[in-house]
This record gives structure tokens, C-alpha cells and sequence, in this order.
């Protein structure tokens, strides 16, 4: 830092010749001169630095020490400018490339989304270009803060956003909101239905009448509990009730996964063809035009986007397209592990399906031979609660 | 000359009462050790500070007594520190601390007192 600053400052080197460097040292050092990487170069010979203030300065202790004082080389940036300074082509152009930049730093060059996932990548950027983001914009037309409002009158899907502008980049966050269930307020009068189908294991009906018994089969929409209570004597009068309690029963989630004797496997040979192209405001130039001439092939799309620091991204984008060559090969897998492999991927599909507050009480696999070819298929048994509260009359 | 007529004196008052130094410390010593004051401060000691064998930071010296490349003597309170190695440069010096880097081979106290 000491040396950078000096630098910025401009110093001299200095060569001292006499019989009394020692005491020349001292003396610049009580006057405060500044001195730094004083060097003996043979006897009665040094090098110093120095400040330029101190320089001006050094006259009378040379005088008083005997010393010889000589300017070896002037450093620094005040130099630099000094020597520089008649250039005025130079310093138009040191001018006009910070106003580019400047210019060029004012628009936006990339737009980023996070936290979005059920939202599709396409959906959010069509809605923050409806409210005036994205790339290309003027950055300093843009106000966050009506986006933000705009965004969340458009997509009912959101429950936060945060939009900032860093350098050239914008930043979007957001949180998705989870559906709200519908919630019947207590004074109002319902019933428990059936969310889902599924054998009835348990019902405790809080209020009302319970409609189903245990070992009952339930559709889904069947009324479990109901909340209209017939009335005592009367023939079909009955009052409303506000049914409430737990429905626990057994359901099924069944997932298959087919079982693969002959897998064929994509193998990398390791030769690949890269393809260069440059992207230049946005328009996309290719550099070098090579074909692909390969049979089996993946392609891996590499696009770089050329920025300073994280946030000042450039509009400058490097695109490497790279065909690497497969080749597919049948490999022989034996049945017990194919059968196996169907299964836990049967079993993992399966698992995706069961609600978070099901408890698996019991897993059925089985094997489905149908003309030649093996599915396996994986059945989960569940106990949760399937009750849901619906308005009686409502819907 | 300032510098040579004080390296004089000490060096002769250094050689008569040498064991007395040693077994009594001065009354001003032992209070600032009582209370624990940096002794740097009260007591005009220097305070070497060294990084491996290739630089040493001396804060609140006197002055340069001699300098070479190879031999550097620096004029203290606790008296003078002689720094011989090779390729001895003066990186920075101000009126309180003095960086000298280079290859140091031996720190010495001369005339300790």
C-alpha cells in the first residue's frame, strides 16, 4: 500500500556520494524528509528514495553533511502524466473509453432469476419484460419498486420478489406461494368428504354424524362425516352442524418402472468437435464454422458471458458448442439386477406420490410379464388422513 | 559528532560499574516494572521487532551511527544495536523507527547499559 501510494505521489532516486551518508540519513530523517530504500552501492556511495516535497528540501543538509547529491530517475505517476501531458490524442481516448464504458455500463446485459420453481424460466421473463425488465433496457429508466408491484399483480403465484439492479446485471428473487386450503370458518356448516379413495381404517367424528364405518371402500368426494344431525322424533327434520374430526384410511400408491435386459449404453470415444462463436449484442457470429460429422453424438452448449467483476456483465458472449462422439453399446445386464434396478426405481417413483403426512405401512412388489417384456411394478400401502371439509350446499 | 562523544561517555561509565548495573536496576526501572508501563515509552528503550532473519523494524532509535552494507550500527536507549549480514538496505526510515531488510546473520548489543 506504502509503495503504491509513493508511486501515485511521484518520488526520485537520488545517489548521494560523500564521507558522512550515516549522518545525511539521520538528518533528513529528523527533518521528516521522506526516505525509503537507501542502498550502499560501494563506499562513501548511496542510493536513496525520496519524496519530491523532500527533494526540494535536501539542499542544505547536503551543504551541511558534505554530501554530493545527484537525480539519478524521477518515478511515479505525476511523471508519467507530466511526459504524457502534449498527447492529447491519447487522453481524448482515455476520455472517450471511460464514457463507453460508462455508456455501455448504463443498460442492463443480463437478467437473473432465482428462486423460482414451479415458474417457468420463460413465464417470469415475460412478465418482468412486461414491466420493463430486460436485457438491453436502460437501466436508469427502470424503477424497482413499480416492478415489484406489477410482478406481484401479475403472477398470483408469487408471495415475494425482490428486484435489484447490480451493475448491469438484474437480480430477481423470488418466493412461490403454496395454494392456501380452503378453510370453512367454524360457524359455518359442512362436511367431511373424501379426498381421495381409499379403505376406511378409523373414523372419530368430533361433530356429526359419521357416515362411514371401518372397512368401508371410499370414492373420492363421498361424504365421511356428515354435518347434517337428524333431529330427535321428527321423521326428516335435521340440523346443520359444523362436521369436524379425523378420517384415517388406507391407500395406494402403485408407480412401475419396465425391466431392462438389453441396456444400451452411450459410451464417449473421446474424440469431440468444438464450434467457437462470439455473441455481440446479441447477434451471433460464428467464428470458425466447423461441422459436425459424427454419427452418435451429444452436444454440450457452453455460453460464457463476458463480464468485470460479478455484476458488470458486458454485452460480449463466448458460445462453445462442443459435439462429442458416442457410441452406443448393448450391454448385457443380468435379470436378477435388472429386475432389481426396475424395482427401486418403481419403488422411488412410487415414493414422489405419497403426501408428506401418509405413513407407508406396507410395500408390494411384483413382476408383470406381458409379451416378452418385464414391468415391476410397486405398490406402497398407506395410512393418512383423507378428510377435507366441504360447505353443505356450497361446493 | 554528537552521536560519537555520547558513545564515549557510555562506554566508560559502562566500564566501571558493570557489575553494579547488573545487580541493581535503577529505582525508575523497577517502578515502571511494578506498574507494568511499556518500557519503550517510559524508559527511551528501543523496541526491535524481526521477521525471520531478513527484516527488522526498530522503533524509537537515536540515530544511524554507521552504515555499509554489510554492518549497520543504530544508536539506542539500551545502546547501540550492531546488525551484521549482507545486503543490508534501509527500507524505510522516519524520526522514530528505522526498517532495515537484508540478510541478517548477528544481532549484537554494544555497550549495553
Amino acid at each position: 500500500m506504502f509503495r503504491l501510494w509513493n508511486y501515485l505521489r511521484g518520488y526520485v532516486i537520488i545517489i548521494v556520494e560523500g564521507y558522512f551518508i550515516e549522518k545525511f540519513i539521520n538528518i533528513c530523517a529528523k527533518r521528516r524528509i521522506q526516505l525509503w530504500d537507501c542502498r550502499i552501492q560501494k563506499q562513501y556511495l548511496a542510493t536513496m528514495r525520496m519524496s519530491v516535497k523532500g527533494f526540494r528540501l535536501i539542499r542544505p543538509v547536503a551543504r551541511k553533511t558534505g554530501c554530493k547529491v545527484r537525480l539519478l530517475k524521477k518515478t511515479g505517476l505525476p511523471f508519467v502524466f507530466n511526459k504524457y501531458r502534449r498527447r492529447r490524442a491519447f487522453f481524448a481516448g482515455a476520455l472517450l473509453f471511460l464514457i463507453l464504458i460508462n455508456f455501455l455500463a448504463s443498460f442492463i446485459w443480463s437478467v437473473e432469476i432465482s428462486g423460482n420453481k414451479e415458474l417457468e424460466q420463460s413465464v417470469m421473463e415475460e412478465a418482468l419484460a412486461e414491466n420493463g425488465i430486460r436485457t438491453g433496457v436502460f437501466k436508469y429508466r427502470i424503477d424497482t419498486d413499480r416492478a415489484v408491484t406489477g410482478m406481484m399483480l401479475r403472477l398470483e403465484k408469487l408471495a415475494w420478489i425482490s428486484i435489484n439492479i447490480k451493475g448491469t446485471k438484474v437480480k430477481v428473487d423470488i418466493r412461490e406461494r403454496k395454494n392456501m386450503p380452503e378453510i370453512v370458518p367454524r360457524d359455518i356448516p359442512c362436511d367431511i368428504i373424501a379426498r381421495k379413495d381409499g379403505i376406511i381404517r378409523q373414523v372419530i367424528a368430533k361433530e356429526g354424524i359419521e357416515a362411514v364405518a371401518e372397512g368401508d371402500t371410499v370414492k373420492k368426494g363421498q361424504i365421511l362425516i356428515s354435518g347434517k344431525i337428524p333431529l330427535k322424533g321428527g321423521d326428516d327434520g335435521s340440523r346443520l352442524a359444523h362436521a369436524m374430526g379425523t378420517v384415517k384410511a388406507r391407500t395406494w400408491y402403485e408407480a412401475q418402472a419396465p425391466v431392462i435386459l438389453d441396456k444400451a449404453e452411450r459410451l464417449r470415444t473421446g474424440r469431440y468437435i468444438t464450434d467457437n462463436s462470439l455473441v455481440l449484442f446479441s447477434r451471433e457470429i460464428d467464428l470458425f464454422k466447423k461441422k459436425n460429422r459424427f454419427q452418435d453424438y451429444s452436444v454440450s452448449r457452453n455460453v460464457k458471458k463476458l463480464s468485470i467483476g460479478e455484476d458488470l456483465v458486458l454485452p460480449v458472449e463466448w458460445i462453445t458448442i462442443k459435439y462429442i462422439e458416442e457410441k452406443i453399446v448393448y450391454a448385457y445386464v443380468s435379470k436378477e439386477d435388472a429386475k432389481r434396478e426396475a424395482v427401486a426405481q418403481a419403488y422411488d417413483k412410487a415414493l414422489e406420490q405419497v403426501p408428506d403426512e401418509a405413513d407407508v405401512v406396507e410395500r408390494i412388489d411384483r413382476f408383470i410379464e406381458e409379451d416378452g417384456s418385464i414391468t415391476a411394478s410397486v405398490t406402497l400401502e398407506c395410512i393418512e388422513d383423507i378428510g377435507m371439509s366441504k360447505r353443505i350446499g356450497g361446493n | 559528532m554528537a552521536v560519537k562523544s555520547s558513545k564515549k561517555n557510555r562506554r566508560s561509565a559502562a566500564g566501571k560499574d558493570d557489575k553494579e548495573e547488573i545487580v541493581k536496576k535503577g529505582a525508575k526501572e523497577r517502578f515502571v516494572e511494578m506498574l507494568e508501563l511499556p518500557k519503550e515509552l517510559v524508559l527511551d528503550r528501543p523496541k526491535l521487532t524481526m521477521v525471520g532473519n531478513c527484516d527488522i523494524m526498530i522503533e524509537n532509535y537515536k540515530g544511524v551511527a554507521e552504515y555499509s552494507s554489510d554492518r549497520l550500527r543504530i544508536n539506542t536507549g539500551s545502546g547501540i544495536v550492531r546488525i551484521v549480514g549482507t545486503g543490508l538496505i534501509i527500507r524505510e526510515i522516519t524520526s522514530e523507527d528505522i526498517i532495515v531488510s537484508g540478510t541478517i546473520h548477528t544481532l549484537e548489543f554494544v555497550n549495553a547499559g
